[in-house]
């Protein structure tokens, strides 16, 4: 195919799913791919779980016999793919906006400044974050400090500084458990687990896993509001007239996508939910754009993102070779 | 050329330079001075600022670790124009005029500014009757260019209005402008000008008050030398002038909770939306801020001052408050919500703009009752209050020749003109081309320029209410660690020192992780 465009794709993203899309298109033989990513480093989310003795492993090698991995690891080894091609990588860069029509993506990095560049697909592979905590809509309260998102927590303990003694975590999916665990091997207590639901949302067998570290209590409610309370530091949650007392609060789990480029360049997306529309063939609203992996909702273990950006990037060959 | 003022920090931890710390009062000279102003809300740095344009030795004193952070960091950020203000009161005065003068001073400052205007609505019958008082009102209020429209034209003009639209008064100079840089920009530029400024102390009694010059007693027990004593406590005024025992008033806290949308949600509808006001509150409103985003609120509940959790959101008052404002554009209940919060005005009793000179002591100022209407009046108010420390307080004014009443233009926020739009500024300064914050795309050098700006701010919350950093729908989900860092690289701060708003607020309780 000719085309005036400056890549024959472009990736948002290097986490899990962008740089499993990157693979499949190199191998298929695409020529000219751009990855672009606004961290420093390649890997997404798992690069932010720090390997260290006697840690906690929480990213699954189903395809490898189903052993756990050090995120640190599990983003180095992606970093290792990536280096054994030309796929050109861009970090530091922040796509700012796109234009859906001219298929182009504005990013800014401190090399470059500001530039525009287009493709004849693009891959929004940015993954998803944590929901704060007003779109949670049951909690409220006051604003101390030590209210902490999990990937928060993670990047101080990424800079070795673990900052609560006493944790209270609120929500109960995997990555509650892990940070959990991650709290207890640092030197804290084992944690307190409240959510607005009756039973944890992280699977049994997770749970029995991340036990050999810490065995945190669940206090599971069914209620319209949780207050956080304290003055300057977090003290504690109010809910149903119980007071559960903490020196730190994370706030974890309950992904939603980072789709607001999608949003603002008028590809549809699903509000509030903020999932973007895809057809059968991972293809978005917009003829041209694609998305893989965590972006796309839910909650997915990085070893699935990946071979979600590898199966993207099969209906993105399709897509090439037949415009 | 002007000498410019101390700065000096509360040294509760080591978060500041030590020549940022307040060790001794010595470290103020011995010359008393002329004016104390206790409380850098917009109101208090307004005055400085205004007082700060004549020789005048002035000292701003706050209990917080950065100025407006008090009631004057949690309003709807709307520069009024006083149409619907209680005819013939000071209030109405200062408002209107102040209004008029914020077009130009938001240009002076370098604060974000936008005539946006307004729409009155009126969505059932009982509302449209009250169309004409609103609008009679208005035109006595000297707001001669509002307008009367009929639901058809309301709907021409916003067709995301609710369909039950009957009619409405169109305000045209109702604007939005950024309440966290004003009190900032105002601070600094007095700063600039010889003014000096104490952050982190909270005064707890006046000494010697019947004399000349009395002594302001701090909480951590330093007595500082004045003449004048103006109180702009905000909430904190009755508290305080009880202390030096001032004419009674009783101010009643009312809170006001706001739900805050995501940036695209600002596009929906392009002007304020007001509620008929009724006689207890302006009511809930809809509204685009500043910033982009879309803002509905506030809540009025009154609570007493015992009552502790006063700033504290409610999940219940928040739907209703969501119920209330999608009368007027009903698809709000379709748009994400990405933050809520609460502002306490400081109700009084005895009347709004309660000010009474040489307060049972000669020489204190009290301001109190500063409603809900403080950040629009706080130009007007100040001079008005300077007119007062002449008159009626004896302070000498002689114009300062070589003060400033603005700021360059390199002082324009990053949020509102990215600098990385100019190529040659990332090759000049590679920091304006790293985004730091992913949602509202603040970058590196944003923050920086900032930790080194006159205040010297070296907290969570000064950064994010100057740069806007953490202020998006993630909430600091991405960037509060590396804001956090860039703090404690730049200002070499231990990482686990870095707080969110001052001592007591680390952002850890330090245990060593095992590694
Ligand atoms: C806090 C948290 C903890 C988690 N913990 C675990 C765990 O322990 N185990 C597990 O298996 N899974 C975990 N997950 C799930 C995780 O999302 C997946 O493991 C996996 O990382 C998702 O891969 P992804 O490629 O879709 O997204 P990500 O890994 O999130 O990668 C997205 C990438 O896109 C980049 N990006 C986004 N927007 C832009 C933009 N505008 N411009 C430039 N770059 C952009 C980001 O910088 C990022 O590098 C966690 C998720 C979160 C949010
Ligand atoms: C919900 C809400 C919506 C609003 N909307 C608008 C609007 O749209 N437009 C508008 O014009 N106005 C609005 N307002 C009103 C406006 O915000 C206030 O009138 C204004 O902020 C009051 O400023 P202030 O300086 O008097 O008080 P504050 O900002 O509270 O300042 C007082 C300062 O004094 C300090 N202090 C107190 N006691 C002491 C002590 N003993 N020692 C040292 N320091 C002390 C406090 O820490 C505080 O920083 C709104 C207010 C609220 C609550």
């Amino acid at each position: 195919m000719n085309s005036n465009k400056d890549y024959k794709a472009i990736i948002i993203g290097a986490g899990p799913a962008g740089i499993g899309a990157a693979m499949k298109l190199y191998k298929s033989g695409v020529k000219s791919i751009l990855v672009v990513d606004r961290n420093d480093r390649i890997g997404g989310i798992p690069s932010f779980y720090k390997k260290k003795k006697g840690g906690v492993r929480t990213f699954m090698r189903w395809s490898r016999g189903g052993y756990p991995v050090f995120g640190e690891d599990f983003a180095k080894w992606l970093e290792s793919l990536i280096s054994e091609t030309d796929i050109e990588v861009k970090l530091d860069s922040q796509v700012l906006e796109i234009d859906a029509k001219k298929k182009s993506v504005t990013f800014v990095n401190p090399k470059d400044g500001k530039v525009i560049v287009s493709a004849d697909a693009i891959v929004m592979a940015s993954g998803s974050r944590e929901e704060n905590i007003a779109e949670r809509k049951w909690l409220a309260g006051a604003r101390p400090s030590r209210v902490m998102y999990t990937k928060q927590l993670l990047n101080l303990d990424r800079n070795d500084l673990l900052p609560i003694k006493k944790p209270l975590i609120i929500g109960s999916d995997t990555i509650a458990y892990a940070a959990a665990a991650k709290l207890k091997v640092a030197g804290a207590a084992d944690a307190i687990i409240v959510d607005n639901r009756s039973n944890p949302t992280c699977p049994i067998h997770e749970r029995l896993y991340f036990r050999f570290w810490t065995n945190p209590s669940f206090h599971g409610f069914n209620v319209d509001t949780m207050e956080i309370k304290g003055k300057e530091s977090a003290t504690g949650v109010l809910v149903n007239g119980k007071h559960f007392d903490c020196d730190g609060i994370v706030i974890s789990g309950e992904l939603i996508p980072n789709s607001e480029l999608a949003l603002i360049g008028d590809i549809k997306i699903d509000i509030p939910s903020r999932v973007p529309v895809v057809n059968k063939d991972h293809q978005l609203s917009e003829s041209g754009w694609f998305a893989a992996g965590n972006i796309l909702g839910g909650f997915h273990g990085a070893e699935w993102c990946y071979f979600n950006g590898k199966k993207t990037a099969g209906s993105v060959l399709k897509y090439i070779s037949k415009s | 050329m002007n000498k410019s003022g101390k700065l000096l920090y509360n040294s509760l931890n080591d978060n500041y330079e030590e020549s940022l710390k307040f060790k001794d009062v010595s470290q103020l000279g011995d010359t008393p001075y002329d004016v104390a102003i206790v409380g850098a809300g917009i109101v208090g740095t307004a005055l400085a600022y205004k007082l700060s344009q004549y020789k005048v030795k002035t000292l701003l004193i706050e209990k917080n670790y950065d100025v407006g952070e008090g009631t004057s960091k949690g309003s709807s950020a709307i520069i009024h124009t006083g149409f619907d203000a209680p005819v013939d009161t000071l209030e109405s005065e200062l408002v209107t005029k102040a209004s008029l003068e914020w077009p130009n001073l938001a240009e002076k400052l370098k604060i974000p500014f936008k005539n946006c205007e307004a729409i009155v609505i009126a969505i059932d019958e009982e509302q449209e009757k009250k169309l004409q008082v609103v609008y009679d009102k208005g035109i006595k209020n000297g707001v001669t260019d509002i307008k009367k429209l009929s639901g058809e034209e309301v709907k021409e003009l916003e067709p995301n209005v609710s369909e039950k639209v009957r009619g409405g008064v169109l305000v045209p100079r109702e604007s939005l402008a950024d309440p966290f840089s004003s009190s900032i920009a105002f601070s600094e530029i007095a700063m600039q000008n010889g003014t000096d400024i104490i952050l982190g102390v909270e005064i707890i009694d006046v000494e010697n008050k019947s004399e000349v010059i009395k002594s302001l007693v701090t909480a951590c027990g330093k007595k500082i030398k004045t003449k004048r004593i103006v109180n702009v406590c905000g909430l904190g005024s009755e508290k305080f002038a009880k202390i030096y025992g001032g004419e009674n008033f009783d101010t009643n806290p009312r809170r006001g909770q706001f739900l805050i949308f995501d940036k695209h949600s600002g596009t929906k509808i392009s002007r304020i939306f007001l509620p008929i006001p009724t006689a207890v509150t302006k009511g809930v409103l809809v509204s685009p801020t500043i910033f982009g985003n879309l803002l509905a609120g506030p809540t009025a509940e009154d609570y007493p001052h015992s009552f502790e959790t006063i700033s504290e959101t409610t999940t219940e008052q928040l739907q209703l408050l969501k119920e209330g404002a999608s009368k007027l554009y009903p698809g709000l209940n379709e748009q994400p919500v990405i933050n809520i919060f609460a502002g306490v005005r400081s109700n009084c009793t005895q009347g709004s703009y309660w000010i009474r000179c040489n307060d049972n002591s000669p020489g204190i100022l009290t301001v109190a009752g500063i409603r809900s209407t403080g950040f629009t009046s706080s130009p007007a108010l100040a001079q008005y209050l300077i007119y007062k420390l002449k008159d009626e307080l004896g302070l000498k004014l002689e114009e300062n020749p070589d003060a400033i009443d603005s700021r360059p233009e390199n002082k324009w926020p990053g949020w509102w003109k990215p600098r990385y739009n100019n190529k040659e500024a990332v090759k000049e300064n590679s920091d304006d081309g790293k985004v730091v914050c992913y949602c509202e795309q603040i970058t590196k050098g944003d923050i920086i320029r900032h930790l080194d700006s006159p205040l010297k701010p070296r907290t969570l919350d000064s950064i994010k209410r100057r740069t806007r950093a953490q202020m998006g729908r993630c909430q600091g989900f991405d960037c509060m660690v590396n804001v956090a860092k860039i703090i404690s690289y730049h200002c070499e701060i231990p990482l686990e020192g870095i707080s969110k708003r001052g001592p007591g607020t680390e952002i850890s309780s330090t245990i060593p992780s095992n590694n």
